[in-house]
């Protein structure tokens, strides 16, 4: 009960409560569709899911300010890459936000002359700018956590006394052997890079946590904006599973990627 | 905007943003009502104070949770009266809470069997019991310590002496009055927690006493309660230390 409490009372636990039962419900509504259920039933999912988006519109509202703050942190990052890649991201997320609440302007009648439909698309091109950033992020930081494993390892094989056999040295442009490097030479140097990605992410739940949510995430914008019309079951599930990571990222706060 | 972002991320200083925003729209709204071509002025207050009273609902979802681990934290405070107001409090918060659960089912639409008038009265008939009760607590507390101050007062005014002055009895009856509006002042003074607890619970009491049909007051006195014990609940999230704790 304690937990819950403690859970509860950050506004952004509330919100990916509402974001996960928004999307499960998208989810669900398309299942029901699939088996043919009542149509009762199916309009009863679909006002729930218009409800908790209208509420978290509401919940959101203020959210844009917490976005530059983050910005403005991001600034103040030694590495370069990173530095632009989450400054960049964040006010990308600030102009979602404030979109949004243009957004959430126009539904509750505040400013009922607001053109949803173009404020959608814009809100959604820059959720969209601000995943690709985060992709960018975490396909650098991959980059490096990879550079520095394979530098490890290669030290430790170097240590275990002899020399490294040429086609076995991994993170690296090949060796100097033959140039044209052949088929079977260039599948165990893939297969290598892959198991040094899964033991990268294996040994960093955080950054495994990042990409798949952003992953996820990225799925969204893609179909509203018509970019790759995935559907709704695909869109509820990428959004469900992604409100789960985050809200675990919540409770647990070593979870979350530290820039 | 670092202190406001701190601010915002917790739930009960967004929800009291959003409370003070929905009782300054009932105020501004009764205020321009009676003026002329302020129609539409007037229908975007009522817009926003309803689309904020509504969404103001996902910030209550699961707040029986917290008004049980508070009845569960009252139970164990030391003197007898404030720990009965408060877990008697607390009970009826938790009753109010589950009522206010049931109405969102309802407008949501996932019930549409329930009666919502008769659920509504429940819930306000239960959220008055409970302001009532924590008022009873806090007018325990200012008499405690209005006796204190008094006791003190007594003490510095023995160590001095004092040849008390000839007057009539209406003279009496004032001083009686004054001292008496004296030592609430200083003893709320004193004591900003309680004075800021008391003002809240005279706020919020407002919009059930008329709703209950008890004390029927207008949308503009509903509106500044609302917005003045908005306010109040706004500084105890803003500032800890003067939330009233349980002794």
């Amino acid at each position: 009960m304690d937990a819950w409490v403690r859970f509860s009372a950050q506004s952004q636990a509330r919100e990916r409560l509402c974001r996960a039962a928004q999307y499960a419900c998208c989810l669900l509504g398309h299942a029901l569709q699939r088996h043919g259920a009542s149509p009762e039933l199916q309009k009863q999912i679909r006002q729930l899911e218009g409800h908790l988006s209208l509420g978290r519109k509401l919940l959101r509202l203020g959210n844009s300010a917490d976005a530059l703050e983050s910005a403005k942190r991001a600034v103040h990052l030694s590495d370069v890459v990173l530095r632009f890649c989450i400054t960049v991201s964040h006010l990308n997320r600030a102009l979602y936000f404030a979109c949004d609440n243009v957004l959430w302007a126009g539904k509750s009648g505040l400013a009922p002359h607001v053109d949803q439909e173009k404020w959608a698309q814009r809100s959604f091109r820059y959720y969209l700018f601000s995943l690709i950033m985060n992709l960018s992020r975490d396909a650098y930081e991959i980059r490096l956590l990879m550079e520095q494993e394979s530098s490890a390892c290669s030290r430790r094989l170097k240590s275990s006394g002899g020399g490294v056999p040429e086609g076995i040295e991994i993170g690296g442009s090949g060796g100097p052997g033959a140039p044209g490097g052949s088929l079977p030479q260039l599948a165990l140097k893939l297969r290598l890079q892959v198991l040094l990605l899964a033991r990268v992410l294996r040994g960093h739940p955080p950054l495994l946590l990042d990409v798949v949510r952003n992953a996820c995430d990225l799925c969204i914008p893609l179909d509203k904006l018509g970019l790759w019309r995935c559907g709704p079951g695909i869109v509820g599930l990428c959004g469900l599973i992604s409100s789960i990571l985050s809200i675990l990222t919540l409770i647990y706060p070593w979870l979350r990627l530290k820039p | 905007m670092d202190a406001f972002t701190r601010f915002t991320n917790q739930t009960q200083g967004r929800d009291r943003l959003f409370r003070a925003t929905q009782y300054t729209c009932m105020l501004l709204r009764y205020l321009l009502e009676p003026k002329a071509g302020k129609e539409k002025v007037v229908m975007k207050l009522k817009e926003l104070e309803s689309s904020v009273s509504t969404g103001r609902k996902w910030f209550r979802l699961g707040n029986v949770v917290h008004a049980v681990q508070a009845t569960q934290q009252s139970i164990h405070a030391t003197d007898l009266v404030p720990r009965l107001c408060l877990t008697l409090s607390n009970l009826n918060r938790v009753i109010y809470f589950i009522c206010d659960t049931i109405l969102w089912v309802r407008s949501v639409g996932l019930a549409s069997g329930i009666n919502k008038e008769k659920w509504r009265m429940w819930a306000a008939r239960h959220y008055y019991y409970s302001l009532l009760l924590s008022l009873v607590r806090d007018l325990y507390e200012i008499s405690l310590k209005m006796e204190q101050i008094a006791h003190d007062r007594a003490k510095k005014k023995k160590s001095s002496f004092q040849n008390p002055p000839e007057h009539s009895v209406a003279d009496e009856e004032t001083e009686w009055l004054q001292s008496f509006l004296l030592l609430l002042f200083r003893s709320l003074r004193s004591h900003p927690p309680l004075l800021l607890d008391t003002v809240k619970n005279l706020g919020d009491i407002l919009n059930p006493l008329n709703q209950l049909g008890i004390y029927k007051s207008n949308a503009g006195v509903i509106g500044l309660g609302g917005l003045i014990s908005s306010i109040a609940g706004i500084i105890i999230v803003a500032y800890p230390q003067m939330k009233l704790k349980i002794r």
